[in-house]
């Protein structure tokens, strides 16, 4: 798994009034899409997580996005039926499915978390994803539980 | 296996509410099969109970853990080093792991977070289904290998009952009838003679109307 944070935070506002950036994680498998790096969203700070495959996406590491600190998390999968790993994408959703379930019950809303099935290095269609997360976003606000939270692993 | 359930966040976070460092511990045997207690869903409970906590303006301090089996205190011994920091545990193993950590340290609460349900199989990925009830005295060679006692909703031992439909049970037709599974089986043995022999009411006193059981291996006690 590698990220790529496309716009640091510099913990400042963006030029777009009083509006801080808001976090956006967005999780995908590098047979769906490039890295997203390329994309230039102003007021966004974007992580994007390349995955080996959408299979390998945890319930834990959704929910660490956004004890992180992220406003949404965004997962892109490959059509259902065109998984290199037959049902990688399959079990994505499922597991998206699961962690929605969890955020609304934290009262965190499991708007923030969507999973999107879109065409292989259709980048196009990811930027309008993600913009239209972002819009919403502007609606819901920023993650009430921002701050990220020490935890112990042994 | 042991089968469970992970009980409901909501009922979890209520329970641990009055605690500030928690050890959520694992188990990585029986409920680690059924997606209820193993290392992953104890990533994932602590994940989710942080955020919770986190909404309210509170900050639980939250140690994950996983053992082998939390029915061997050897096992148990692994995590003393965290329990001492801690000033609950949240166990996730089965009801006979959660009371063996509580012996184990007498002077710490001890809370289970998961519901054990019932002796079964996995099916089918991400379905299990009870199996065994446990009950002392095992008779399933007289039924052709499949226990009415734990399959059948009426727990007949002289069956069917008349009510089944399509190889299904009347009380829940997603459920086989455990005595149309015997008989196919029966019938395919070559030993469908064998069901008309009577059998006499089940002897409860090697369950649990015996009250708490043990199994005492006195050849292996050094």
């Amino acid at each position: 798994m590698t990220t790529a944070s496309v716009r640091p935070s510099t913990g400042k506002n963006t030029g777009s009034g009083n509006i801080p950036d808001l976090k956006l994680s967005v999780f995908h498998c590098f047979n769906a899409l490039p890295d997203l790096s390329v994309l230039d969203i102003p007021g966004c700070e974007l992580s994007s997580i390349n995955l080996p495959c959408s299979s390998i996406l945890r319930e834990v590491v959704l929910l660490k996005a956004f004890e992180s600190g992220a406003d949404a998390v965004v997962v892109l999968v490959c059509p259902e039926g065109s998984c290199d790993y037959q049902q990688g994408n399959l079990r994505a959703k499922k597991r998206v499915e699961r962690v929605q379930k969890l955020l609304k019950e934290i009262g965190i809303g499991n708007d923030r978390l969507r999973i999107h099935n879109l065409s292989r290095q259709d980048i196009d269609t990811a930027e309008k994803i993600i913009r239209q997360t972002l819009a919403d976003l502007k609606k819901t606000g920023q993650n009430p539980a921002p701050q990220p939270v020490g935890s112990e692993k042994r | 296996m042991i089968v469970g359930e992970q009980k409901p966040l909501g009922e979890i976070k209520t329970n641990v509410s009055p605690y500030h460092r928690l050890l959520i511990l694992g188990c990585g045997t029986c409920v680690k099969t059924c997606f209820a207690g193993g290392e992953d869903e104890v990533a994932t409970l602590a994940s989710a109970l942080r955020l919770a906590f986190k909404q309210e303006g509170r900050i639980m301090q939250i140690t994950e853990q996983t053992i082998e089996r939390q029915c061997e205190d050897e096992f148990i011994r692994e995590a003393a080093p965290q329990v001492a920091r801690c000033d609950a545990v949240l166990s996730l193993a089965c009801g006979a792991g959660v009371q063996m950590v509580a012996s184990r340290f007498p002077g710490v609460p001890v809370l289970p977070g998961v519901n054990t349900t019932f002796l079964g199989v996995l099916e089918k990925q991400g379905l299990f289904t009870e199996k065994c009830l446990g009950c002392g005295s095992c008779f399933v060679h007289q039924f052709a290998g499949v226990c009415p006692l734990s399959r059948c909703a009426k727990k007949l031992l002289n069956g069917p009952c008349g009510g089944s439909r399509n190889g299904k049970c009347e009380v829940d037709p997603e459920t086989d009838c455990a005595w149309q599974l015997i008989i196919d089986r029966a019938k395919a043995a070559g030993s469908l003679d064998r069901l008309v022999d009577y059998i006499p009411p089940k002897d409860w006193r090697t369950s649990y109307a015996g009250g708490p059981r043990k199994v005492f291996r006195e050849d292996y006690v050094i």
